[in-house]
């Protein structure tokens, strides 16, 4: 936590105070659990066009990831995420990191930014994604860093908020938080319906473009 | 007892707790967690130092952001995180939850947080149990909060801790009560408990809240903040529509999961009235009012709110709303009210076709009559608001002596029109524009735009909204922009000849169609009529029709007297200004409206005095019986109650005949006493009926009264 409050420091200087009168519009209409995940397109960390649809028969798992938010450090630093993404991938889950901070704003990434960052933290989604303008993010109304989705084998959305149920920034609370990705991808896995589909997302706001 | 309080303190001041530091205070210092510093820093202090066993204490979490650092209420909305609290208690002693105060809303790139940016303070209850033995009492809690700016969040805790003084019951009120008078304000930060229950429905992706608060009420841009997640979407704008004696908001839904929810109905600046609701019907009806969702990124606080915004986005929303105002002004060219000047003054202009001159100079000294009367209208409305008058745009139409004096001006115009009379200088296209001159053109112009006021017509009410949050030099460019757009039509004719050259020439038609602009000239005189009506009644109305006769005859008289070539100008001048002064007198002042559009207040039927506790005590000691209620304006059942039995003629009878003395709390601003009063009594909140009996133990009368309660109270 010691080394955020550089970071904290740094972008306050860059504040812009964000009014955009009469155009700042709620997210789009998000997406409903158990209905189909919306299809989307997006260049990855090395330019590589990625397509949702393209996972059909294997379940996905989109995290929204911001480097510079303290919740998703609690996860990273602690081992956590990297824990999570690791178990999934054994399960034959595809992991999707999606950034959709935008350009000038806390946690944007550009594609050698995010390769370093990706080999430095030992992270092991299949993709890190960008999404600077925001576009998938919106679709999907991702709210905070982290905000979890879950679609499974046939396109259907069946989760979506929170890793855990735990909102802190403490990482001392990981051990007894439920993470309810892991707990899904087990359900799914033994052909169960997915008993937590909805929670309460929690982090920083995802700094989407005024 | 002098030597109780003396071993008090000594023993105090032995344990370190140094009360002669800060009277009742003891501030944990957050600055001494850690190395860092925190960008809301928290301090815990207590109401008071000293307490009893079985009773409670109140501790604040008083927080201070850093300019431009905010904290979250217990719903952060779409990010971030509420307070948490660990307590470490001493045996028995247990923590309330939470209470907070009324939040703000900060919209960033379409993410909703509900927020606080000045100073506020979260409040928490301590109970303490009958069996604690007196001596100190350390409390310590390890709170953890989420600060941000508007780019970044950072997580902060802190351990807080105070020692407060268990004291013998036996020292009395006086050991106990050392109030820390900062818990008043604190206390009227927080939402205030609206009794009745509200009902919610959501139904195709649709989330609708009824809420029962009296028609009366005044509300500034409501705004209902949900406590529950998962059933609002946060960042889609609220529809408010109040039908009577309910409010309905509308906005986005996100799931329907709940049967019961509860929230903070935010209805000005510093108000808010905390209710529960449970699943209902509710429907979409009555009348929509404007909520600050056009501006989904001011936070309503008040000043706060201005000082947030930046450079660059205030000049946007200037912008806009000069181009809302501008567009607006020429549409009005287009309203009942404005076009007859309009188009005449127009064609009288294409008549002066040859000299560009003329024609310019008066375009531009018709347009300076539109802006300034336009800007000082705007001036006024700025000033009336800077001193606390809640009024809007065409507030000078909530005195009926102003609508009285447009009213006699725009039948005037109306018969002039007709060709009743003609006027010397302000003058509708009947002579040749260079015989106006200048100053006939600033007058017109001056006219168009007082006129044109009963007009502005809903379209202009988002650009006017923008006035209230910029400053008001900014403002003031809105309302001239008004103006412009107003005289826009005008100016185009003046300076683009291909447009004049349009225009159809004058000529014998003229007069016709001159004659049948008084036609809507007069429909906006009616419309002032209907208006001036509903104002003052049909005897005030009739009154004052009599007078705009007189006027009328004056003016006849006058145009019999120009048709003779006699100058009657002087005399029909006089006569004119008494007659519309004679109506202005004559008609009922604003309390004579007030009195009328609240027939229960307090004027009426049963008088009362304010509620103090000094007062009480004093009639208490007199022997007198007391009735004191405790009434609040957004209260409903209040008000139910005051009009079917309180402020009845029964009631006041029979009060009177037993010389009962009657009391009157309104907590429509809260008031510490009151709340203090309330609390004592173990309410929360209005409607609270007492009947003190001479030497007896007060009654609490019930939440819902009748005539026959309260009457045999006294029989």
């Amino acid at each position: 936590m010691e080394r955020l409050l550089p970071m904290a420091c740094k972008s306050i200087t860059s504040l812009v105070v964000v009014a955009a009168f009469g155009m700042a519009m709620p997210l789009a209409a998000a997406q409903k659990t158990g209905a189909m995940a919306q299809d989307f397109k997006l260049t990855d960390m090395y330019g590589k066009t990625v397509q949702l649809s393209s996972f059909r028969g294997k379940p996905v798992v989109m995290e929204w990831h911001n480097p510079g938010c303290p919740f998703v450090a609690k996860h990273y630093d602690s081992g956590n995420m990297q824990a999570t993404q690791s178990a999934a991938r054994k399960q034959g889950v595809i992991w999707l990191t999606i950034n959709s901070g935008a350009k000038g704003k806390q946690g944007h990434m550009t594609g050698m930014e995010a390769q370093k960052l990706f080999k430095q933290q030992g992270m092991k989604s299949n993709y890190y994604l960008l999404d600077a303008k925001g576009v998938v993010g919106k679709a999907y109304a991702a709210r905070t860093t982290p905000h979890m989705y879950i679609v499974d084998t046939t396109g259907k959305l069946v989760y979506q908020g929170g890793i855990d149920d735990k909102p802190t920034a403490d990482k001392a609370d990981i051990k007894t938080a439920r993470n309810h990705v892991s707990a899904a991808l087990t359900e799914l896995k033994a052909g169960k319906n997915v008993s937590v589909r909805e929670a309460r997302p929690y982090g920083c706001s995802v700094k989407y473009a005024n | 007892m002098l030597l109780a309080m003396t071993t008090a303190l000594l023993f105090a001041a032995l344990i370190g707790l140094a009360p002669a530091m800060g009277p009742a205070l003891s501030p944990a210092n957050a600055q001494l967690n850690g190395k860092r510093e925190l960008n809301v820093p928290a301090k815990l202090v207590a109401e008071t130092q000293k307490v009893q066993a079985g009773q409670q204490v109140t501790l604040a979490f008083v927080m201070t952001p850093k300019p431009t650092w905010h904290g979250y209420w217990e719903n952060p909305g779409d990010a971030g995180i509420g307070m948490s609290f660990d307590w470490t208690l001493p045996d028995g002693v247990t923590a309330g939850t939470a209470r907070y105060p009324v939040p703000d809303r900060l919209l960033i790139s379409g993410i909703m947080n509900y927020i606080y940016e000045g100073d506020y303070a979260v409040l928490v209850n301590l109970s303490l149990p009958d069996t604690i033995k007196p001596g100190p009492l350390p409390i310590s809690v390890k709170s953890a909060w989420l600060a941000c700016t508007d780019e970044v969040c950072v997580p902060e805790q802190d351990e807080l801790s105070i020692t407060l003084q268990v004291v013998e019951q036996a020292g009395g009120k006086d050991a106990v009560i050392a109030q820390n008078d900062a818990f008043n304000h604190y206390r009227n930060a927080l939402p205030r408990p609206l009794g009745n229950p509200a009902t919610f429905m959501v139904k195709d992706d649709l989330f609708r809240l009824s809420v029962p608060v009296p028609a009366s009420l005044d509300i500034e841009t409501p705004y209902f903040f949900i406590k529950e997640d998962g059933i609002v979407d946060y960042a889609s704008p609220q529809k408010v529509n109040r039908d009577g004696d309910r409010l309905i908001i509308e906005t986005a839904a996100r799931g329907d999961a709940l049967k019961a929810i509860s929230g903070v109905l935010k209805i000005g600046p510093d108000t808010g009235l905390s209710l529960d609701a449970s699943a209902g019907d509710v429907e979409m009806s009555g009348v929509p009012i404007s909520t600050g969702d056009d501006s989904g990124n001011f936070t309503d606080g008040g000043g706060q709110s201005n000082a947030q915004f930046g450079a660059r986005s205030t000049a946007t929303l200037l912008f806009i709303a000069l181009g809302g105002a501008i567009i607006g002004g020429l549409l009005l060219n287009l309203m009942p009210c404005v076009f007859p000047i309009l188009s005449l003054k127009a064609i009288s202009l294409a008549k002066a076709g040859g000299d560009e001159a003329v024609v310019r100079r008066d375009a531009l000294a018709y347009t300076a009559g539109v802006v300034l009367v336009a800007a000082a209208l705007g001036g006024l409305l700025l000033a009336l608001r800077a001193s606390g008058a809640a009024v809007g745009w065409a507030f000078q139409l909530q005195d009926p002596r102003i609508i009285f004096v447009l009213l006699a001006l725009v039948t005037a115009i109306g018969f002039n029109l007709a060709g009743l009379f003609e006027l010397p200088n302000v003058n509708f296209g009947n002579r040749l524009a260079q015989k106006d001159g200048a100053a006939g053109s600033f007058w017109t112009g001056a006219l168009a735009a007082f006129v044109a006021t009963p007009c502005t017509g809903p379209f202009m009410a988002a650009a006017l909204g923008a006035t209230i949050v910029l400053p008001p030099a900014a403002a003031l460019i809105i309302f001239a922009g008004l103006g412009v757009g107003l005289a826009l039509p005008f100016l185009l004719i003046a300076f683009v000849p291909a447009i004049r050259s349009r225009l159809p020439k004058p000529g014998p038609w003229l007069d016709g169609f001159r004659k049948a602009m008084a036609v809507p000239m007069f429909l906006t005189a009616i419309g002032l009529i209907w208006l001036l009506g509903r104002q003052i009644g049909t005897d005030g109305l009739a009154l004052s029709l009599i007078f705009l006769l007189c006027a009328a005859l004056i003016l006849w008289w006058l145009g019999g007297g120009q048709a003779k070539g006699l100058s009657r100008g002087v005399v029909s001048t006089g006569a004119l200004i008494a007659a519309i002064i004679g109506g202005v007198l004559f008609l009922p002042g604003e309390d004579a409206m007030d009195s009328r559009k609240m027939p229960n207040a307090s004027a009426a039927t049963l008088a009362s005095e304010p509620f103090s506790e000094a007062t009480l005590a004093q009639l208490r000691s007199d022997n007198r019986p007391v009735f004191a209620y405790f009434t609040a304006d957004w209260c409903i059942t209040c008000k139910a109650n005051e009009a079917a039995a309180i402020q009845r003629q029964e009631t006041a009878d029979a009060f009177a005949a037993a010389n009962v003395a009657v009391l009157m709390g309104d907590w429509t601003r809260a008031d510490p006493t009151i709340s203090n009063f309330l609390e004592k009594h173990g309410r929360a909140g209005v409607p609270l009926y007492l009947y003190y009996a001479p030497g007896k133990d007060p009654v609490i009368l019930p939440q819902i009264l009748t005539v026959s309660t309260l009457t045999e109270l006294v029989a």
